[in-house]
């Protein structure tokens, strides 16, 4: 399954506020605040107070009460702007532009049918590669330019990096809503009062994923994951995991974030195959997870080899389908992935034929500017439909904030969500002890090209699981 | 028996052994200084950086108690991920207070030789890993190990194309002040030696001419000592006694 390139094409979608670089930010009260300083406090945020001091920039450790410098530019009174980092360029370019995309199919249809209360919803969008050094940049530039809040960022090494930064600015009561990520830092303290989730974590996947595997004989897991932050997340799950069943992770390969399609996955494959596991779950992105799974089907690992939903499950898929040559299926019989938004195939459920309606109705692109590298999308996904999601419960709780747009106002109009139907089965609940909306997680495998709810693990693995 | 003086004398021999001398003496001092610098430099930046290492160590250690205790291991692996990005730091593992392997910063994975090594030491130690390198290691305990125990491997093959870097350096100023040191010798030997050659030739042709000697050479004009000898020989010469020699 792909789409047609439309990687060039002007924006057609609702309005967008695209920036390019970010600039050096001034606080009046305290010097100069650079880029590299708030960088800087981010690490120092991660490292705690007594190494904040010495990591401040240029001898100068930023004050707990340092005021956001710069030109305030207060919203105009038909907007309401959200601020968004997300990954438009490199190898992951994919995941940042299908959640994009759902999400301006469901504000399309909300800007056209009067925005909420009267204003347009706009998104300012800022490239960050899935790097967190400028992720972190871009969102000193968002909370400079006074977005109402943060919305749709992408990855956990970004997000992690930026979490230090609401909270040390806390008092700006900026919060991030529905990141694409499902690792533990914005769920759980220090930071989780700076975040709200829609998604399952990465814990429920991979506990999900784990507890299958047991339970069909496959007790051996490895784990192959990005040498970061969201690696380490699904790590960390597929152990906690495994130790609940009296195992321990039975090998363990990792790969560079940034790794491409071509490149070798041999030394990996290699080691996880010493460990003889019954099942191996990737914990990475489509690219390197693609990589992995040609070269261990090429070097005779046959084992189910699961990824997790950040994976970019229709990214992954045409990846494989084109590299093998005579058989588009040659690299995907032992594929199983989980998902944190049902099938998009599934029209029974209710909120399918409403986003794949307003995804050909729009079909938004990433705006000109910001495509560095062109990206065929696909007409439907699995992230455009968690985009698409996202933006329609994010709509939910702007409508719930009465009177002005307010910051202050946020927490009220999250929490008040209770049991708010989404069109998928679960219903949705916030409270200051839950901030992640949906728990449910699915799993698919590949049949016919494309990716299927798996209903029967028994069946498709452990026959098959004879390797 | 009389004989005749040469018909051209220089003062070679003593010009060679004092270049000789020199080139001994700012040889001594190059070798010995540079073997002192070399030394210093080495062990200092060593140090240097062996200390940094630890330190670090020892910052993500006070920095990842809370952490640990959260069990949030992605917060912990993104604050390691950092530190690499320092220069010359090229690995950092956590093991857990039971000596796993909580977070870590290998790629395609953990070196056997980390998995077999003790995960509780915090003592420098060498290692060298297949196919990255030599390192330096060191460690520093999280609750006095309880909680675990940080360790940083600080890339020895940067370190020491740093230390070469530095020691280059120093040799390379060291050489230039031998060279400039040398010619500046022998140009003040010279200075010394060429009124000496002087008075040497004058007393020569005072010697050939058998006391008819020349009374107007331009070495009698000169008002230092070789001047004063020179009018001493050609006083010797007419026939005049040496002041002060009866």
């Amino acid at each position: 399954m792909s789409g047609s390139r439309r990687g060039s094409r002007p924006s057609n979608g609702p309005p967008v506020h695209a920036r390019g670089p970010a600039r050096p930010i001034t606080p009046p009260s305290a010097g100069p605040l650079t880029r590299r300083a708030a960088i800087r406090a981010g690490l120092a945020g991660l490292l705690g107070a007594p190494f904040a001091t010495s990591l401040g920039a240029a001898g100068r450790p930023l004050a707990p009460g340092l005021r956001w410098g710069g030109r305030k530019r207060p919203q105009p009174d038909d907007e309401i702007v959200l601020g968004v980092s997300s990954a438009f360029s490199g190898p992951s370019r994919g995941l940042g532009t299908e959640l994009y995309r759902g999400a301006m199919s469901c504000f399309g249809q909300v800007n056209e049918q009067g925005g909420v209360n009267g204003r347009r919803i706009v998104l300012k969008l800022l490239d960050d590669g899935y790097q967190p050094d400028p992720c972190v940049e871009n969102t000193i530039q968002l909370m400079e330019d006074e977005v109402f809040l943060l919305f749709g960022y992408v990855g956990t090494p970004t997000v992690t990096r930026v979490l230090p930064l609401l909270k040390m600015f806390q008092e700006r009561q900026m919060y991030l809503f529905f990141p694409f990520t499902g690792a533990q830092p914005q769920r759980e303290p220090p930071y989780g009062e700076f975040a709200f989730n829609l998604r399952a974590s990465y814990d429920q996947e991979t506990a999900g994923l784990v507890d299958n595997f047991v339970r069909i004989g496959r007790r051996r897991i490895a784990v192959f994951y990005q040498a970061d932050a969201y690696g380490r997340s699904g790590w960390a799950g597929v152990r906690t995991a495994l130790m609940r069943h009296g195992e321990k992770i039975a090998g363990e390969a990792t790969y560079r974030r940034g790794t491409q399609f071509t490149s070798v996955m041999r030394p990996q494959v290699e080691i996880l195959r010493e460990a003889s596991p019954d099942a191996v779950i990737c914990v990475g992105a489509y690219a390197a997870c693609a990589a992995f799974a040609r070269d261990a089907m090429d070097l005779g690992l046959h084992v189910p080899i699961a990824n997790l939903s950040f994976v970019g499950s229709e990214n992954l898929l045409s990846l494989l389908a084109g590299a093998s040559r005579d058989d588009p299926a040659y690299y995907t019989p032992w594929l199983v992935n989980s998902q944190v938004v049902p099938s998009y195939e599934d029209t029974s459920i209710p909120v399918v034929p409403e986003y794949r309606e307003l995804m050909a109705r729009y079909d938004p692109q990433v705006p000109e500017h910001l495509v560095v590298e062109s990206y065929d999308p696909f007409p439907n996904s699995f992230v455009s439909l968690e985009g698409y999601l996202d933006a329609k419960l994010m709509t939910a709780v702007l409508r719930r904030i009465e009177g002005t747009p307010e910051r202050g106002k946020l927490n009220d109009a999250v929490f008040s969500v209770r049991n708010y139907d989404l069109g998928i089965g679960e219903r949705v609940s916030f409270g200051p002890d839950r901030r992640q909306g949906l728990q449910s997680v699915y799993y698919t495998v590949v049949e016919d090209g494309r990716f299927v709810t798996l209903n029967d693990w028994e069946a498709k693995f452990s026959e098959a699981g004879a390797s | 028996m009389s004989t005749n003086p040469p018909s051209e004398i220089r003062i070679k021999r003593l010009f060679r052994r004092t270049r000789f001398g020199i080139f001994v003496l700012f040889g001594v001092i190059v070798v010995s200084t540079s073997t002192l610098s070399i030394r210093t430099v080495s062990s200092q930046l060593s140090e240097e950086y062996e200390s940094n290492s630890a330190n670090i160590a020892k910052n993500i250690a006070d920095s990842s108690v809370d952490i640990l205790l959260n069990r949030n291991l992605a917060t912990l692996q993104s604050l390691i991920d950092q530190f690499v990005e320092i220069q010359s730091i090229r690995y950092i593992y956590i093991t857990s207070g039971t000596g796993e392997i909580l977070t870590h910063t290998f790629v395609p994975g953990v070196p056997d030789v980390i998995r077999d090594s003790d995960p509780f030491a915090t003592e420098p130690v060498e290692r060298s890993l297949p196919g990255m390198g030599d390192f330096v290691e060191v460690g520093s305990p999280i609750l006095a190990g309880r909680a675990g125990t940080v360790h940083v491997g600080m890339d020895l093959d940067l370190v020491r194309l740093k230390i070469q870097r530095a020691t280059g350096q120093q040799m390379y100023l060291i050489c230039i002040i031998l060279i400039v040191g040398i010619l500046g010798s022998i140009w003040f030997v010279k200075l010394a030696v060429t009124p000496l050659e002087e008075l040497l030739s004058y007393v020569v042709g005072l010697a050939r001419r058998s006391g008819d000697a020349t009374t107007d050479a331009k070495v009698l004009e000169r008002d230092d000592e070789i001047g004063e000898m020179a009018r001493l020989m050609l006083h010797a010469v007419k026939g005049g006694t040496t002041p002060g020699a009866d």
